[in-house]
């Protein structure tokens, strides 16, 4: 009964991700759009689900490593003339370096300390950027590309982190360093005295999410053309994968994954009314945290007892 | 050096206003070990409701706090018996959490209703100076803040120190159950201890309104600096936040002079990094 369920399980994933992967083939430009944001804000809310879900970091500074993963692509390919996905993927790697170093800051913080710590980190950088003459300040760069680029390369970059997130944070929870997470979650002192290091493994899940988001970011900067210091480090960036993760299922892997289609389908739906949207997430969060702490996923999980991605190995 | 003592003592009245902007998120934290991450955001509305008043009756700003304090201290009351107290347990993550939606809710309402263009309180205060010598003038409006923050700060501290309520209020925070077994409503202390809370950021909203020009989404900034302060000052004490109030102030004026006015709050946030590196406690916290 079980295998033919797992094998049922792991058909209709199969699929999913096919379709989800073969979008510019089969679907419309809007299709393509639409899906591209879905997986570049499922890329970003799983990081940000694996800090605050399962390493106990909540990180308010997400928009630190947004901003320095698009600014190095604008840099490097409007400056240098250096190859958007190299540009992207040291995007990437800038932000494991900016981890690090705020990482000697922020790591004696704990809880609350730590939140605000990284948020006053990406403020200080939006302060940083917006006087920084080499970025142009606050006026912002564009983003030229060195060779032509078509819409379907910016989707299947955007599919790769998306679909590439959740098969890390699958893979990484089932390591050994994931049941050291789990086991931390629970309880630091009881996991420290097991052997489990905790430290390094909350050092190794910030880096992690520093490298995806960075990279991320950067394929969004690919598809936005524009980068501004007021939009790249602001903090409306970690507000909406907060409300997604909460919303869909704050230490689940599905749940940024639901959170991430419901952020999609509002914003377009309410396109013109940014404000609204944030009024009706903000509002819908609170709820979520009231009546259904878990979220969407968490909450069906525990009722029906069964979850479609289990980081659990038995 | 022309000039220094003017930016010394400019800062040192500025650490004032920054020492009210964070009484609230200090005394709340002290209390209930909640984090308010609405803070800067309610402060910012009371700026909007006070220009509303200004607007409307074509009185002074510093009038409509006799309206603002209740209509404040009924929002932290309500926002916490109702919303806040559901949340508070063991864990530090739900409360912060639902702070953060309470934020970006009030954020996004103040945008709807008052349009994302900078306003500000303007008085006939608004550019009195007077002068102490040749070089040195004193702006009025600050110099009132100064005053005022004082007075609230004392207020708060007596109200705590001094009356039964205040007494309830601490005994809850230093055993919750203890305080019950001796009739105490924790609940509802939590409660007053929150409209107190927003009270305080209430009047530092009109302050800062009249003194600075303000948008929707101001109040991040203010939160911020109240964060500042509470962690350079150190927790849970008065005096420790209104000496944090004027060091970030200080640390902000000077490094406008130095490296030009573009840096003013970058300087303010390596101050505060560096305090939470080397000594997380803060200047004057224990531990």
């Amino acid at each position: 009964m079980t295998t033919l369920l797992a094998k049922i399980k792991w058909t209709l994933l199969l699929a999913l991700t096919l379709g989800l992967g073969t979008v510019p083939i089969w679907g419309s430009e809007y299709a393509m759009l639409f899906f591209m944001l879905f997986c570049i804000y499922l890329a970003l809310a799983q990081m940000w689900n694996l800090l605050a879900g399962y390493s106990g970091l909540i990180s308010l500074g997400q928009q630190s490593f947004v901003g320095l993963g698009g600014y190095t692509v604008a840099v490097l390919s409007s400056y240098y003339g250096i190859n958007i996905w190299i540009g992207v993927v040291l995007g990437g790697l800038a932000s494991v370096l900016l981890a690090l170093f705020m990482s000697l800051f922020i790591f004696r913080m704990k809880g609350v300390y730590f939140a605000i710590g990284t948020w006053i980190f990406a403020e200080a950088l939006l302060v940083w950027f917006s006087n920084w003459a080499y970025v142009k300040y606050g006026s912002g760069l564009f983003i030229k590309p060195t060779n032509d680029l078509s819409m379907e390369a910016i989707y299947y970059a955007a599919f790769v982190v998306g679909a590439g997130s959740v098969a890390l944070v699958y893979i990484l929870l089932r390591s050994r360093l994931g049941l050291g997470l789990m086991a931390m979650r629970d309880d630091d002192q009881v996991s420290a005295t097991l052997g489990v290091e905790v430290f390094r493994s909350k050092l190794y899940c910030f880096l992690i999410s520093a490298f995806v988001t960075g990279i991320t970011a950067g394929i969004f900067y690919v598809f936005q053309i524009f980068i501004q210091p007021y939009k790249a480090f602001a903090i409306d960036w970690t507000v909406k994968l907060v409300f997604m993760v909460i919303i869909g299922g704050i230490g689940t892997i599905e749940g940024p994954i639901l959170g991430a289609l419901i952020y999609v389908v509002l914003s377009q739906f309410l396109a013109e009314y940014f404000s609204v949207s944030m009024l009706i997430l903000g509002g819908i969060a609170i709820a979520v945290i009231l009546i259904a702490p878990k979220g969407i996923m968490g909450t069906l999980q525990e009722k029906l007892g069964f979850e479609v991605l289990s980081p659990r190995r038995y | 050096m022309e000039g220094l003592l003017q930016d010394i003592v400019n800062g040192l009245l500025l650490g004032g206003l920054y020492a009210i902007v964070a009484i609230g998120l200090s005394t709340i934290f002290g209390i209930v070990r909640l984090v308010n991450l609405a803070h800067g955001d309610l402060m910012i509305l009371a700026a909007y409701l006070s220009l509303f008043m200004v607007a409307s009756l074509g009185i002074s700003p510093l009038l409509t706090l006799f309206a603002i304090i209740p209509v404040m201290f009924a929002v932290g009351y309500v926002l916490q018996r109702f919303l806040l107290n559901r949340v508070l347990g063991k864990e530090m993550e739900p409360p912060l959490l639902v702070a953060f939606g309470v934020s970006i809710i009030v954020q996004n309402f103040m945008l709807m209703a008052f349009t994302p263009d900078a306003r500000s309180l303007m008085s006939d205060l608004s550019l009195k100076t007077f002068s102490l010598g040749a070089n040195l003038s004193i702006p009025v409006l600050y110099l009132i803040n100064f005053c005022i923050a004082i007075a609230v700060i004392i207020g708060l501290h007596y109200f705590l120190q001094n009356t039964y309520m205040g007494r309830g209020i601490r005994a809850a925070s230093d055993d919750p159950y203890a305080a019950k077994l001796m009739g105490i409503n924790t609940q509802n202390t939590y409660a007053v201890a929150m409209g107190l809370a927003i009270m305080t950021a209430g009047v530092a909203g009109v302050l800062v309104g009249m003194t600075f020009t303000f948008y929707p989404h101001s109040g991040p900034q203010y939160l911020i600096i109240a964060f500042g302060v509470v962690v350079i000052g150190g927790l849970g004490s008065m005096k420790g936040t209104f000496v944090g109030g004027l060091i970030l102030a200080l640390a902000q004026i000077l490094g406008a002079r130095f490296f030009g006015p573009g840096y003013q709050l970058l300087c303010g946030y390596v101050v505060l990094l560096i305090v939470l590196a080397v000594r997380p406690q803060g200047i004057l916290g224990r531990g």
